[in-house]
């Protein structure tokens, strides 16, 4: 193997990890705070996606505002998800079970009104950049360093958030333990609502950029969503830097294997090491004990 | 799933003679039976189309529906079917596999009562849609463009009488490519860097019979596959394919795996650092959306299709009529092939004395009768069946007579604003070949 394959190698499984951790981030946070498996996170990345697509190419703002634009979008939809739906379902027996179930239908719902208002013709994402770098013989794109940018700066700035901040503080407290959250001041429905806005911005963050490397549909969201659960159970359901850091381990797995072995092992290989690291890890590889919710 | 009603019930004689023009030698035939028959009712027809209106097929499933929306349109307008105006209902099969085709094509039987099913192509085993006709006794023409059709029909004849497929099989396509290679050659338009070919090719049945029609054939042309990587679907991060490709510069790589999205990006990953190779893609390029998404990435790229709208004057008239119907982006190339059955199936019924509803065995056999000793000029060229494999014969690998058989085309994008151009076959090609930019000559 040349340096510039294995150069390649890193090139692509960063991209692809990027990606991964984008997607994992905001489904992990839910986890880890509330116990709540969102299977609408894939709709809220389309959201957010077909979000930027209405500010740039309808509305003709700039790109930037774009961006931004889509994180409003999905920041609201979070919350509402939250004030419509889930805080009705908090203090219901088999919450987790429960929620899974009704966040799947409201996905299909959300789903079914972008495809009424959009089509189902796949668009280009017009909130991306151009342009690239050459290292040798391979190139790196602009998109691709935005990407990893942009996902190592989301996951480091929510575990600062989670870890060192009195707000941070409210929403470990209220997933350790809600009623003494509550006992010590803190509005546990309000951090929940964060928890969810939060969650709705990040998903947004992660559908434009994962649209911009491949292309707006009203299902984009669904291929993300399983590589992002897979991502949140490998890493450890709830760690939102060792999602991250899971995400680009195997990210980087998947393209080696496919280099080397072929792109259609790629998936199953990548499945097949996460199987094996939860039969030795049932926790996952950075979770220390299974979350639970009180 | 909904019922449309066609609209538009008149149109002006300009209108008229432009989709007569368009519809091929059906309209004015049709037009000429209308005329002189007394209408033995005037219940609408139904058309049931399952079509894949959602998921990765989208993008085509919605031209479908148009090509339909426009034929009938025109059918109404000059009579319907010996009087009976045609009434659409769509079925989603979701690009899913046999059991939502499946549950799709029951319900327009059943609750729409469909006289006949019209698609495009579904994915699956391209079984549950023929099972669905031969149940209800009703014609069902497709264009799966799958090998398994023929093996379908021919294992059970006396089931499947009424599922014709009006485009070959895909296994034209690895032949074509190699024939098309060859004649670029000894036409001296074009010298490979080399003689390596890097096939990729995708999950589905489709893509990979292809790919393998032109690895197993490629030798007896003289090259050598140098890479074959199958891939999955959806892709978005082409990089260790690419590396590879780069790695052992190929002459020429031929993308059969068809999805649009997955082959734009791959245009578009391919173009910042290109190698000395000809791309040829099966299919997905020739969607507006593959140009909409790459842009100018796209310029230079081959694609084929062994059912596409050709450039002539019946072609170029259906054509400009559907863009100016459904806006400049809209790809004839998928609308033109539903377009072109709905008229093959009105002037059968036609010719037949009239539509046969769901279990009417016998009039529906008389209709497939005569669908299959149609030739029908179409803006896709000639759809002329063998009755022995229920398919159309493909122009020029099953008949040297162009005017016999649907033309296994090759075009070019030459700007990423319109249609690539015909290249080949002769007499339907409009432009040369030209090397692409990222090519040394």
């Amino acid at each position: 193997m040349t340096m510039d394959a294995v150069f390649q190698i890193i090139v692509g499984g960063l991209t692809l990890g990027s990606t991964y951790a984008l997607a994992a981030i905001g489904l992990s946070l839910t986890y880890g705070t509330m116990g709540m498996f969102n299977m609408a996170h894939g709709v809220l990345m389309t959201i957010g996606a077909y979000s930027a697509y209405v500010a740039a190419s309808i509305l003709g703002l700039p790109l930037f505002v774009g961006f931004a634009f889509a994180l409003l979008v999905g920041m609201v939809t979070g919350g509402l998800l939250h004030l419509l739906v889930v805080r009705y379902m908090l203090d219901t027996p088999r919450f987790e079970i429960n929620v899974i179930v009704v966040t799947a239908g409201v996905a299909i719902l959300l789903e079914d009104l972008i495809l009424k208002q959009f089509g189902a013709y796949p668009f280009r994402q017009p909130v991306q950049l151009a342009g690239s770098l050459r290292i040798g013989e391979v190139t790196v794109t602009a998109q691709n360093l935005v990407t990893f940018a942009v996902a190592f700066v989301l996951i480091s700035a929510t575990a600062w958030v989670l870890l060192r901040t009195r707000f941070g503080r409210a929403i470990r407290a209220t997933a350790m333990d809600r009623e003494a959250a509550m006992l010590m001041g803190v509005n546990a429905d309000r951090t929940f609502l964060h928890v969810l806005l939060i969650a709705g911005g990040l998903a947004a963050a992660a559908g434009v950029l994962i649209s911009a490397q491949t292309t707006l549909s009203p299902a984009m969201g669904t291929n993300p969503l399983l590589r992002a659960f897979v991502i949140c159970v490998f890493a450890g359901l709830g760690s939102v830097g060792g999602a991250g850091i899971a995400a680009i381990l195997l990210g980087l797995f998947e393209v080696a294997i496919q280099y080397t072995l072929g792109v259609q092992y790629g998936f199953p290989f990548m499945l097949g090491l996460v199987v094996v690291v939860i039969i030795f890890r049932p926790a996952g590889l950075f979770g220390h004990t299974v979350v639970e919710r009180k | 799933m909904k019922t449309k009603q066609s609209r538009n019930s008149v149109l002006s004689r300009r209108g008229f003679l432009r989709s007569a023009a368009a519809g091929g030698s059906g309209a004015a035939m049709l037009a000429g039976m209308n005329s002189q028959a007394a209408a033995q009712s005037s219940d609408p027809v139904v058309v049931g189309a399952p079509l894949p209106l959602t998921g990765a097929a989208a993008a085509d499933g919605i031209e479908f529906r148009r090509g339909l929306e426009m034929a009938a349109d025109e059918i109404n307008a000059m009579g319907g079917i010996l009087g009976r105006p045609i009434q659409l209902a769509f079925g989603d099969t979701e690009s899913q596999g046999d059991d939502v085709i499946s549950s799709a094509g029951r319900r327009l039987v059943d609750r729409e009562n469909a006289a006949v099913l019209i698609s495009g192509y579904n994915f699956g085993s391209n079984s549950a849609l023929p099972q669905v006709a031969a149940d209800a006794m009703i014609p069902y023409l497709h264009a799966d463009t799958v090998i398994a059709h023929e093996a379908l029909v021919q294992s059970e004849p006396e089931t499947f009488w009424g599922s014709w497929m009006y485009d070959p099989s895909e296994a034209m396509y690895g032949i074509g490519y190699l024939d098309f290679l060859r004649n670029l050659e000894e036409s001296g338009q074009f010298t490979p860097p080399n003689r390596k070919i890097a096939i990729i090719t995708g999950p589905i049945a489709y893509s990979i019979n292809i790919a393998e029609a032109i690895r197993d054939r490629a030798a007896d042309y003289g090259y050598e596959v140098s890479l074959y990587e199958t891939v999955q679907a959806p892709i978005s991060e082409w990089g260790p394919t690419l590396a590879k490709i780069r790695a052992d510069e190929p002459g020429m790589i031929a993308m059969t795996h068809l999805f649009t999205q997955d082959q734009a990006q791959f245009m578009l990953q391919f173009m910042e650092n290109p190698t000395n190779s000809l791309i040829y893609m099966q299919y997905g390029a020739s969607l507006a959306a593959f140009r909409e998404i790459t842009g100018d990435a796209s310029e230079g790229v081959l694609y084929a299709t062994v059912i596409g709208a050709l450039q002539d004057e019946i072609g170029m008239i259906f054509a400009e009529g559907y863009k100016e119907r459904f806006g400049e982006t809209a790809s004839p190339n998928a609308g033109g092939q539903t377009y072109s059955a709905l008229y093959a199936y009105a002037m059968a019924a036609s010719l037949a004395g009239g539509v046969g509803e769901p279990y009417e065995e016998m009039q529906n056999r008389a209709i497939v009768e005569r669908l299959q000793g149609l030739i029908f000029r179409s803006p896709m060229g000639t759809i002329r069946f063998n009755p022995q494999t229920q398919s159309a014969y493909s122009y020029p690998s099953q008949t040297d007579d162009p005017s016999l058989g649907l033309p296994h085309i090759f075009s070019q994008i030459k700007d990423s604003a319109q249609d690539g151009v015909i290249i080949a076959p002769s007499p339907y090609d409009k432009a040369p070949f030209e090397l692409p930019r990222w090519m040394k000559a």
